[in-house]
């Protein structure tokens, strides 16, 4: 069966998650049946997050990465272009790049020696002519699956289901928001060489849904590196002005105070540097997202991508079954920016933002303390509570998608849930409900 | 790092640094960050890159090792992670979880200014956690250290981590 050619849904995902009743069943976060559907109805069905431009600026420059548990090389091809196909022979199913990332001419598989180019073509077996007899193998139709490929402000996405909308539309007007962090200024971003890897005991879902709409946890878990970092308590919450939104299950939860990430970084050069590019900020993007971007927030696209745009930490939830993740980081910077610039947020993002951070290192534990006592038969069959701010949907002049009032609330986390069960309820793209009115549809955000 | 000689040290500030080195683990093992702290030089740089895994043939520089540091700290960060630390809000650290270092395969020598001295050393971080987890993470260390009124101070530490994925949910230790 071909990705796209989905089986009938064995069962209806709304009976484990009610969005206005506020609760999910906690065997989403377990049961290997559940998990298994997820690679199937969200991992080969989303497009997902591969690479940033400028991590592979070169011919034959290449990272490896997973969508879902299938394992993809992402290379850029002699003609520039990227192309994104299973890191799986097609002759024994062996693994063909070992590597994590670097240059190659080619990748060659360890079995039998059979050779791919960059664009992931067949195009070479040893001993071909004494091996195998004319008609034997069509080296065209016989490379490893190829998934499509589009980009966004040069971030790089795949997705292996060829009924999948296309980029912008999968996105919708999460653009809008995108922006604030992808094009606030002319150079746009880069990713910082080095990628941090680590495994956590946990469901993938518990990382994702703790950046796109839990600001309520960081005044009690992160207390001890707040104090540290900021030489005192989180400020008082006050909810003025803040608010979640959420887009086809993307979430960006924020205030609009305009600094609040930023500082965590713990450095006045880059405070100053941003308080001299806000106008500009403003000027390019409008004033609400000039404030928008650098307050404290956090946000995640559907299925397993995520950030902190102010503190500059974009990471990938790659997941290793019901029960592991494997948490990929890494520090974004303005490109435009002084070198010292880069290196002051480098520094502040991996002081909080890491497995050693100040503030990261007291969250792995939560999501695996979650995810573990599933293991309890009872306890799995109990309900989570996510009813904060049910009633606090607003209609909003300016911000687009599905908007609550409040930082603290559980509404991203909700419609994240809703758009969960949408895909894996649905037997194709087609089936998948339109949760809002897009107002960019077809326009640039920007 | 600075050019590594094979000049030895006299016994006695052989002996000296090799104490300094187990007694810095045992402070770290007992929480006696404070303590741990005035063993570090005011200029100490602290810092664990974490390397991918590349073809050996590979020689591109375009995603060369770069700033990928778990630690990447001065004096002053170190401290601000000492003060986490110690705040008494720190969940998981309470219950506290047991941490044993294992210091071994100990080098000293000569560094080329005097009073400072070269050290090669292999650390293994026993982690005791909740529901008795047990972790065992190895690493290298580089280290520089400075004779300072008498006693030896840690001027420069990197730490090559022997795994390319940090194998636990946080570092929340000290190598």
């Amino acid at each position: 069966m071909r990705p796209h050619e989905q089986a009938q849904p064995p069962q209806d995902y709304f009976r484990y998650v009610n969005v206005d009743a506020g609760w999910v069943d906690r065997r989403i976060f377990w049961d290997e049946a559940i998990y298994e559907r997820e690679l199937e109805a969200i991992f080969a069905r989303c497009w997902q997050f591969v690479a940033h431009d400028s991590q592979i600026p070169n011919a034959g420059d290449f990272v490896t990465t997973y969508l879902g548990e299938d394992g993809v090389i992402v290379s850029r091809h002699t003609d520039g272009k990227v192309y994104v196909y299973l890191n799986a022979c097609p002759h024994r199913g062996n693994k063909i790049c070992f590597a994590d990332e670097g240059n190659a001419r080619r990748f060659t598989c360890n079995y039998h020696g059979w050779a791919f180019s960059t664009a992931g073509e067949l195009t070479g077996l040893p001993s071909e002519r004494e091996a195998y007899d004319a008609g034997d193998i069509d080296k065209a139709a016989w490379g490893p699956r190829r998934a499509r490929v589009e980009t966004y402000k040069g971030m790089i996405f795949a997705t292996f289901d060829p009924d999948a909308p296309g980029l912008e539309e999968y996105l919708g007007d999460y653009r809008w928001y995108l922006d604030a962090f992808l094009d606030n200024d002319e150079g746009g971003i880069e990713f910082l060489p080095g990628t941090i890897k680590s495994y956590a005991n946990a469901n993938w879902k518990f990382g994702v849904e703790n950046f796109i709409g839990d600001a309520y946890h960081a005044w009690w878990t992160h207390d001890s590196g707040g104090r540290a970092m900021m030489g005192g308590p989180f400020p008082a919450y006050d909810p003025k002005d803040t608010y979640h939104a959420s887009v086809n299950g993307h979430g960006w939860e924020f205030a609009l105070e305009g600094f609040g990430d930023i500082a965590i970084l713990g450095s006045q050069e880059v405070i100053d540097y941003y308080a001299a590019l806000k106008p500009k900020i403003a000027a390019r993007l409008g004033e609400l997202r000039a404030r928008l971007f650098g307050s404290l927030a956090s946000a995640a696209m559907f299925p397993n991508m995520t950030f902190l745009p102010g503190i500059h930490t974009f990471r990938m939830w790659l997941p290793r079954g019901p029960r592991k993740l494997e948490l990929r980081v890494w520090t974004v910077v303005p490109k435009n920016a002084p070198q010292s610039v880069k290196q002051a947020i480098n520094i502040g993002c991996n002081m909080t933002f890491n497995p050693a951070g100040t503030l990261e290192m007291d969250d792995g534990e939560n999501w695996e303390g979650n995810t573990r006592t599933n293991r309890g038969w009872v306890s799995r069959h109990e309900k989570l509570h996510y009813g904060c701010g049910k009633s606090r949907q607003i209609e909003h002049p300016e911000l687009p998608g599905i908007v609550h009032e409040g930082q603290f609330n559980d509404a991203n986390q909700r419609l994240f849930y809703q758009r969960w069960a949408d895909l894996m309820n649905a037997k194709s793209w087609s089936d998948v409900p339109q949760r809002y009115a897009p107002r960019y549809a077809g326009r640039p955000t920007r | 790092m600075p050019a590594e000689t094979h000049a030895l040290l006299s016994i006695d500030q052989h002996l000296a640094l090799t104490q300094t080195l187990y007694r810095e683990a045992r402070l770290l093992d007992e929480e006696r960050y404070a303590d741990w702290l005035e063993l570090l030089a005011d200029d100490v740089h602290y810092r664990m890159p974490l390397t991918a895994r590349r073809f050996r043939a590979d020689r591109s520089a375009a995603l060369a090792e770069g700033p990928g540091y778990v630690f990447d700290d001065d004096k002053g960060r170190l401290g601000l992670r000492v003060q986490r630390l110690e705040s008494g809000l720190v969940w998981a650290e309470d219950p506290r979880n047991r941490v044993r270092r294992i210091v071994s395969n100990v080098e000293i020598y000569r560094a080329e200014t005097d009073g400072e001295a070269t050290v090669h050393s292999v650390i293994e971080v026993h982690r005791s956690r909740i529901d008795a987890q047990q972790r065992r993470l190895t690493a290298g260390r580089t280290d520089l250290w400075r004779l300072e009124g008498g006693s030896w101070r840690l001027v420069q530490r990197l730490i090559q981590f022997d795994h390319p994925v940090v194998i636990d949910s946080n570092l929340n230790v000290f190598f």
